[in-house]
């Protein structure tokens, strides 16, 4: 196959598609688009939603190393010490410790029970944006006494009747407003609403937050314990890397990076997207290939006698074959090229406007090399679907072809 | 310069045997303007289609130049048509998709020696000496079937063939469209010197034929040199 033979095919299968029906040329175009879109799509999605948990748990819940207590015990104890420990170990951002107690809230007629979180709000900045989420007042000043900064679902909305509430709140506090605290070993306290936070994650929006000293008025004592500390790392460093670090260096507490709690949780969730995303790409080759072959089937069919008397003026088998097979080279490639072209327009419309619910916020999540897998897994396929039939009807007995 | 020895086309159709081609010998000299003539049936496209090597005899021997062509390759077959036959066929049969320039030009592009400029200017003069140059943009179905034919035969001539084949190229023209075409294949046979051979069954064709082979049932007939040609 020289030079001249394929530039005659190219010729050949582009004037075809130039020339003929243009229509079922376009149909085709978009049915491979379209293909394309969906192969990459629900993949980019679940992957957009992964990616927003994964980003959402390291926020707000577990920061990239998380440690809690030993089996069989209820605090990390010796807390000072261990977090001195921890900010002193090379590729450590800051650790931070946590302590939730079971409380009720009361504004006017409204109660709630909720969880009382406390918080070391200057180390808590290191390791989470909570105190860039406020949407209304401040966040918590590092020695605040008597303030409280709540979730806007646990804030309320005073426009909206209590029998029409999503989920139960206190109907609208605003900042300044007082609300009560009364803890379950019967401690009782106003605290003045500092400020409102939405972070898009509900274990977190449905807390209530204060200072590291206002719980230790709550305990009565210094607290030298906490529930559980948060470690952040610093840039360049694996998680893993601080968690085996954590362990040598003997921290006796039980030790989990992101990726650790992420695999327990969402294993089985990540399976079932695997199993989705598989079918939506077997499901897109599949169409992509049967479209591809009945198109060129059905041209190699109408032109067999064409076929039959190119050949009788010296056209090669394989010029014939070329000819078939370009175009459907050249229909999956601009089929392809408008498929990238509309998921990257999907994906820049839902990075500015993602799919939000109380849960999760979704976008779609791809990668220059998911771009570049999809499209090779397409265009072989379609190569594929072109060429068998490309190749079958250029074998085809001259008298027949002719005689057809 | 073809020698055509004993040459038969059986094709079985079940129990039924159709001897389409019965032992034609034949000798056929360069520059002839031969004419194949005979009822529907009588074998005339059979041995076209053999002579132009699209199909492959029973039995007999094809000699061209001295060249057993039945014994090259399949491959060998399709550039000995490239290079050294040209091939008319009844209904024209340019490609629809391709422009009356670009028909004509695609059998010299597919060959080896001819540069770009040389294709260019070959199709360009053939189509100017059947006078549609001005149409050379146009597709195929922009121009009647007589204008087809001429184009048909440009496209079979741009590779200076030793040998060009034509069957039935009138057959579906009217008088006028069809001694035009006549006279161009006469032209052609005049000026170049070129070898043809011209499958037909009107008898009016036969005083453009130098000589003139009958068929009937697959065997020649009579064979001899028409002293009422022009
Ligand atoms: N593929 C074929 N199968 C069976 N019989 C055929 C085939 N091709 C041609 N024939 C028969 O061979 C005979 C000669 O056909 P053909 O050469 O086409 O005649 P002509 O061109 O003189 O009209 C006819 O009887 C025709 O029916
Ligand atoms: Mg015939």
């Amino acid at each position: 196959m020289g030079k001249k033979e394929l530039k005659v095919a190219f010729l050949l299968a582009l004037r075809s598609l130039q020339r003929g029906s243009r229509s079922s040329v376009l149909l085709t175009i978009i049915i491979v688009a379209m293909c394309f879109t969906n192969m990459v799509f629900l993949p980019g999605l679940f992957n957009g939603i992964g990616e927003g948990i994964i980003t959402q748990v390291v926020d707000y819940e577990v920061g990239n190393v998380l440690v809690s207590p030993k089996t069989g015990e209820q605090y990390v104890t010796d807390l000072d010490a261990t977090l001195d420990l921890i900010n002193s170990m090379p590729g450590v951002e800051r650790a931070t410790p946590h302590l939730s107690k079971g409380a009720t809230l009361k504004y006017r007629q409204r109660m709630l029970g909720v969880s009382v979180k406390a918080i070391k709000p200057g180390d808590e900045k290191y390791v989470s944006p909570l105190y860039s989420k406020m949407v209304a007042g401040s966040y918590l000043g590092e020695d605040d006494t008597g303030e409280v900064i709540i979730g806007k679902p646990v804030a309320g909305d005073a426009t909206i009747k209590q029998e029409d509430e999503f989920q139960p709140s206190l109907g609208g506090v605003r900042v300044g407003d007082s609300i009560t605290i009364e803890y379950a070993n019967g401690y009782t306290k106003d605290y003045r609403v500092k400020g409102i936070y939405y972070a898009g994650w509900s274990s977190t929006d449905n807390n209530v937050i204060i200072t590291w000293s206002d719980m230790e008025q709550v305990e009565g004592k210094t607290l030298d314990y906490a529930e559980f500390i948060t470690v952040k790392a610093k840039p360049g460093y694996e998680e893993k890397f601080i968690k085996d670090e954590l362990q040598q260096y003997g921290i006796s507490e039980y030790v989990q990076t992101t990726g650790d709690l992420l695999k327990k949780v969402m294993g089985s969730v990540m399976q079932s997207f695997a199993i989705i995303n598989l079918v939506s790409l077997v499901v897109g080759i599949i169409i992509t290939t049967v479209v591809l072959f009945i198109v060129i089937t059905i041209k190699t069919i109408n032109s067999r006698k064409q076929i039959g008397i190119l050949r009788a003026i010296g056209v090669d088998k394989e010029v014939i074959m070329h000819t078939y097979g370009l175009q459907v080279v050249i229909m999956a490639v601009l089929g392809i090229f408008f498929g990238v072209i509309l998921t990257a327009i999907l994906a820049v419309y839902l990075a500015a406007h993602p799919i939000v619910t109380p849960e999760w916020k979704a976008y779609l999540f791809l990668t220059p090399m998911d771009y570049l897998v999809n499209s090779l897994i397409l265009f072989l396929a379609s190569v594929v679907a072109g060429y068998v039939p490309a190749w079958q009807v250029s074998r085809e007995d001259i008298q027949t072809a002719m005689r057809a | 310069m073809i020698e055509i020895t004993d040459l038969k086309r059986l094709y079985h159709m079940g129990n039924v045997e159709v001897r389409a081609l019965d032992g034609v010998t034949l000798n056929i000299e360069k520059g002839e303007f031969l004419g194949i003539m005979g009822a529907s049936g009588s074998g005339k496209t059979t041995l076209l289609h053999l002579l132009g090597l699209l199909d492959a005899p029973t039995s007999g021997r094809i000699m061209i130049d001295g060249l057993d062509v039945l014994s090259l390759t399949d491959y060998e077959k399709t550039m000995f048509r490239l290079y050294k036959l040209g091939y008319v066929f009844q209904d024209y049969a340019l490609v629809p998709d391709l422009t009356m320039m670009e028909n004509v030009a695609l059998p010299a592009m597919l060959r080896k020696d001819r540069s770009e400029e040389q294709v260019k200017n070959d199709s360009f003069w053939i189509l100017q000496r059947i006078g549609l140059c001005d149409r050379r943009d146009h597709l195929p179905r922009e121009l009647s079937g007589g204008q087809q034919q001429r184009v048909s035969i440009a496209r079979a001539m741009v590779n200076r063939p030793d040998i060009l084949f034509a069957d039935e190229p009138c057959a579906n023209l009217d008088s006028e469209n069809s001694k035009m075409v006549l006279e161009l294949f006469h032209e052609i046979n005049e000026e170049m010197k070129q070898t043809i051979i011209m499958v037909s069954h009107e008898d009016w064709h036969k005083e453009y034929f130098h000589r003139i082979v009958r068929l009937k049932d697959g065997k020649v007939t009579s064979d001899g040199k028409n002293h009422s040609a022009h």
